[in-house]
């Protein structure tokens, strides 16, 4: 009968463990720490500690240097000053050829179409709950120079953010160039027939 | 002669009529067209948003036409007119001028506005579709059948023991069930086989985290953003084109949408204890992270990082590059992270063990670069695979045969 209970007792003890091992809020164990995680600092580790251990660590590239293959870094300032000059900037990029117009249509579907919309004409699916959003298909936008298009995607006006962190400086001017080419249809477009454009609510997402 | 003349102008000028008729009726129409181009997005028919609503706004005006002159002429206006002056104080921000509009449009959207009624807000439907759950109607037939073949074998062992007795064989004394030894060897069979299959799928689970669900700082639903709100992958993901990690968006990426949107108004989010998220409280974190203040609309605090918890770990001694799978070979996030835009809260979807790595590499077809331009420049240097596409030698090539199973590509 001992014999029977102990047989018992270790089946309970496994199950428990078996059990608790399926816990999904631990990661659970590994078979061999020292392979599984890294002695080397890891990205998001956290690096307020390395100073103290004598490690130099910075978060931020150098002051006044530029990643290779980079634009040069935009000068304007964050102000109403900085708004106003920057209407005379000009793209440093070279006109995009076709597959150029087709990334830059990518990154435009990703990070403006949420509340642009993919037409521009600011039925993004977010639109409504962000409130404000310029339609990039109408007169005082239409008009906008390339440089305060820039200078917007850079440090954001009203209720839009600035997307230096998202897209770096080539990206926002490849955005920008595709801007100017969608406008620069519809303003061929409103030449020809003074209509209004119907509005699209698709929102189609890539 | 004359009077043919006179009949082809009348045909002229009712055609000309007709026309015209048609197409005022077809433009007084159009005001919920030229609302949606012109002012929707800061204007609401029925209730004030980042500008006043545009129901009544006649009535509301000093004078009738207040209006039609005002979109023509904001920025003359917005310092001279007092109702102007006011309309500033309370919203805070001046209207964009529209000088190209003309009254009769402004007339048509003000009209669809004073007409506009919201869309009845239809209750879900009651009640899921029936969904009969069959597994419990199974379990009863199997233990009514499983108890007709007990019985059966008791009746069986009955009838034989009394044919047995009838032709006067001696039979032995019965053995209670637990000291039987073919009972005994069953039973430790069955135990083996269940705890082997428990022991040595825990074993293959040690150090894989399939179903990892942490709990995050913030609740923050992927089924809301990604689902609801169709905010693609890489709006905030965007690193994972372009670098081995997909990077943890930073708080002012956050900051893009929610310094705009303050309160959650979308279905309720349920855990799965039943308690209902309250996600205008997980707004007020981000603010906290952010150290924004909604009220006065800036940062006036020291922010400080979301500590997000990874789900998603590779032992060290794998190497995985997100920029090569995303970028270059052109897989969809839910291929290893699972249907994402339908998790509340996520969870590791996938094994993430080297076999399921390696069978993806078997089976996937390399996308080789098309005439658009699309696809794969850098596997361009593979000519054999072509020219065997070519020859009909095989009419796809997988991972695996461009070196995507060799050991060194994930282990150095």
């Amino acid at each position: 009968m001992k014999r029977i209970q102990f047989v018992f007792v270790i089946f309970i003890i496994a199950t428990a463990t078996i059990i608790s091992c399926n816990d999904k809020r631990h990661p659970g164990r590994v078979y061999m720490p020292d392979m599984a995680y890294s002695r080397a600092y890891e990205a998001y580790a956290p690096y307020d500690e390395l100073a103290k251990e004598g490690i130099n660590y910075k978060n931020y590239p150098v002051e006044g240097t530029i990643r290779r293959g980079d634009l040069f870094p935009y000068t304007g300032t964050n102000d109403s000053s900085g708004y106003n000059r920057s209407a005379s900037v000009k793209n440093p990029l070279p006109p995009l050829d076709s597959l150029g117009l087709n990334e830059a249509q990518r990154l435009f579907s990703i990070n403006c179409a949420i509340c642009h919309g993919p037409n521009m004409d600011a039925q993004g699916p977010i639109a409504d709950k962000i409130g404000a959003v310029a339609n990039l298909k109408i007169k005082p936008k239409l008009e906008l120079p390339e440089g305060t298009i820039f200078h917007v995607m850079t440090y954001g006006k009203n209720n839009m953010g600035s997307y230096a962190s998202q897209l770096n400086r080539k990206q926002r001017w490849m955005i920008v160039q595709y801007i100017k080419s969608e406008q620069a249809k519809e303003i061929a477009k409103s030449a020809v027939t003074p209509a209004t454009s119907g509005a699209d609510t698709t929102g189609a997402k890539k | 002669m004359n009077q043919n003349r006179r009949i082809i102008f009348k045909a002229i000028a009712g055609i000309s009529f007709f026309l015209l008729l048609s197409y005022n009726s077809a433009f007084a129409l159009d005001g919920q067209t030229i609302y949606k181009t012109y002012c929707a997005s800061c204007h609401k028919p029925d209730k004030d948003f980042t500008g006043p609503a545009l129901k009544g706004a006649r009535d509301r005006e000093p004078t009738k036409d207040w209006a039609y002159k005002w979109v023509n002429h904001v920025d003359d206006m917005v310092n001279t007119d007092p109702y102007a002056k006011t309309l500033l104080a309370k919203f805070g921000s001046k209207m964009t001028q529209f000088s190209d509009l003309k009254q009769d449009e402004i007339k048509a959207i003000l009209d669809w506005a004073d007409s506009y009624a919201p869309p009845n807000a239809t209750p879900p439907p009651g009640g899921k579709p029936g969904e009969s759950d069959n597994s419990l109607l199974y379990g009863l037939l199997t233990l009514i059948l499983g108890i007709i073949a007990l019985i059966l074998l008791q009746v069986n062992s009955n009838l034989k023991k009394l044919s047995d007795e009838k032709s006067g064989k001696r039979v032995p004394n019965p053995v209670p069930f637990y000291r039987n030894k073919a009972y005994l060897l069953l039973g430790v069979i069955v135990l083996f086989l269940i705890g082997g299959y428990y022991t040595i799928n825990a074993a293959i689970g040690l150090g894989r985290m399939k179903g990892y669900q942490p709990i995050q700082p913030i609740y923050y639903s992927h089924k809301v953003h990604a689902g609801t709100n169709q905010i693609s992958c890489l709006y905030c993901h965007a690193g994972a084109q372009e670098s081995k990690h997909a990077n943890i968006p930073s708080v002012n990426v956050c900051m893009n949408c929610h310094m705009a949107i303050k309160e959650y108004a979308g279905d309720p989010i349920i855990r799965e204890d039943g308690t209902t998220v309250n996600a205008n409280a997980e707004i007020q974190k981000l603010y906290d992270y952010a150290g924004w203040n909604p009220v006065k609309k800036s940062f006036d605090r020291a922010g400080k990082q979301i500590e997000w918890v990874k789900i998603h770990n590779l032992p060290d001694h794998v190497y995985f590059n997100h920029s090569q799978h995303v970028k270059v070979g052109q897989q969809a996030c839910q291929t290893c992270h699972g249907p994402i835009q339908e998790m509340p809260e996520v969870a590791q979807f996938a094994e993430l063990s080297m076999g399921w790595c390696i069978n993806c590499h078997r089976e996937t077809k390399v996308q080789f670069n098309d005439d658009n331009g699309h696809g794969n420049k850098f596997y361009s240097i593979y000519e054999r695979f072509h020219e065997d596409i070519r020859n009909k030698k095989y009419d796809s090539v997988t991972v695996e045969k461009i070196g995507g199973t060799e050991c060194q590509k994930c282990h150095y």
